[in-house]
């Protein structure tokens, strides 16, 4: 039991530690500065675990994705230079925002393709059609009807 | 006509969301194309893991073909791996390791590079030893360059020190079977 509890404070001491380690705390000259590592470090995607941005992932790699951003930052890096470098060692893959190219320009015109689509199928059954008058099957029917009598 | 499109549209639609689906059952989301193929190896100055007045710039890639693994004792995956590079390194094939610690936090460091190299020893000791020399990633400087997302991953590298193939995860048979043998053997006849 002693055991057991000593177990479950360690594994609590490594915890704090653990996120102590990713709360790390970065001075900034400007509140500009300070600002655009915010916004770029929750628009850059981690690597390692897909659906989460550096500033949320715990990994190591987003914890030195951050670093990294940070020093560039300090050295008056703008955002487009920072995105770039970024995207030099890790591909489109590591920006939010997908570049628009031949194979992506499919994500703005798929919906445009479908909503034109709607719109054309909306109008056709809007049309009314025009009636026409068939004179054998109206004679078909009355006889029917007659038969029934 | 009316009643053709009723069947025949549900159904191409159909099999087009199923194939597309499909495909999505054997694709690797971790798996994107490295911006580094073809393109040689980022410059770097870094130190031998063991010997560490000894340092290494990307010099040491020109002239043979080499197989550039990055893994580190901490690693799980890599220690399954080993072997197998071993088995690799006896055939005659060049690893190279880059190695970098977890516990090391570049902007304090608190770990020696004795604890380090202590740990490495007594790793290899256990697994044997692929590596023809391993280069000490200190500060993850030249993984982030590479970009490397986590370890094992690794980079087969041509006699100009270009990179010309990155992997992802461990090598096994597989592996090397379906994805290294034969651009390896390209890049030997070089």
């Amino acid at each position: 039991m002693m055991r057991f509890k000593a177990l479950i404070f360690l594994s609590f001491a490594w915890f704090s530690a653990y996120t102590s380690a990713s709360e790390e705390t970065y001075q900034f000259e400007t509140d500009a500065q300070s600002a655009l590592f915010f916004e770029l470090t929750k628009e850059l995607r981690c690597p390692m675990c897909q659906n989460q941005n550096i500033a949320d992932s715990d990994a190591m790699i987003a914890a030195d994705l951050r670093r990294k951003v940070y020093q560039l930052v300090n050295e008056g890096q703008s955002r487009e230079e920072i995105i770039d470098y970024m995207k030099q060692r890790y591909g489109d893959f590591v920006y939010y925002q997908p570049p628009v190219n031949a194979t992506t320009i499919w994500l703005w015109l798929l919906p445009l393709i479908f909503v034109f689509i709607g719109i054309v199928l909306v109008i056709r059954s809007r049309q009314q059609k025009p009636v026409t008058q068939d004179n054998a099957k109206l004679e078909a029917a009355e006889k029917l009807l007659e038969e029934d009598k | 006509m009316r009643k053709v499109s009723f069947f025949v549209l549900p159904l191409i639609l159909f099999v087009g969301l199923a194939i597309f689906l499909f495909q999505g059952l054997f694709s690797d989301p971790r798996e994107h194309e490295s911006t580094l193929l073809n393109k040689p190896v980022p410059s770097f100055v870094l130190p031998d893991l063991m010997n560490t007045d000894l340092t290494y710039t990307t010099e040491v890639f020109v002239g043979k073909v080499t197989l550039l693994n990055v893994w580190g004792v901490w690693c799980v995956t890599c220690a399954v791996e080993i072997p197998f590079l071993e088995q690799l390194k006896n055939e005659g094939k060049h690893i190279v390791g880059l190695y970098y610690d977890q516990d090391i936090d570049p902007d304090f460091g608190i770990k020696t590079v004795e604890r380090v190299q202590q740990e490495v020893e007594q790793k290899l000791g256990q697994l044997g030893n692929p590596y023809a020399y391993n280069i000490f990633d200190v500060k993850r400087d030249l993984s982030l360059d590479l970009g490397v997302t986590g370890a094992p991953e690794t980079f087969l590298i041509d006699k100009q020190g270009k990179v010309r193939l990155h992997h992802i995860g461990d090598i096994n048979p597989r592996v090397w079977q379906n994805k290294f043998a034969s651009v390896y053997q390209e890049l030997i006849a070089e």
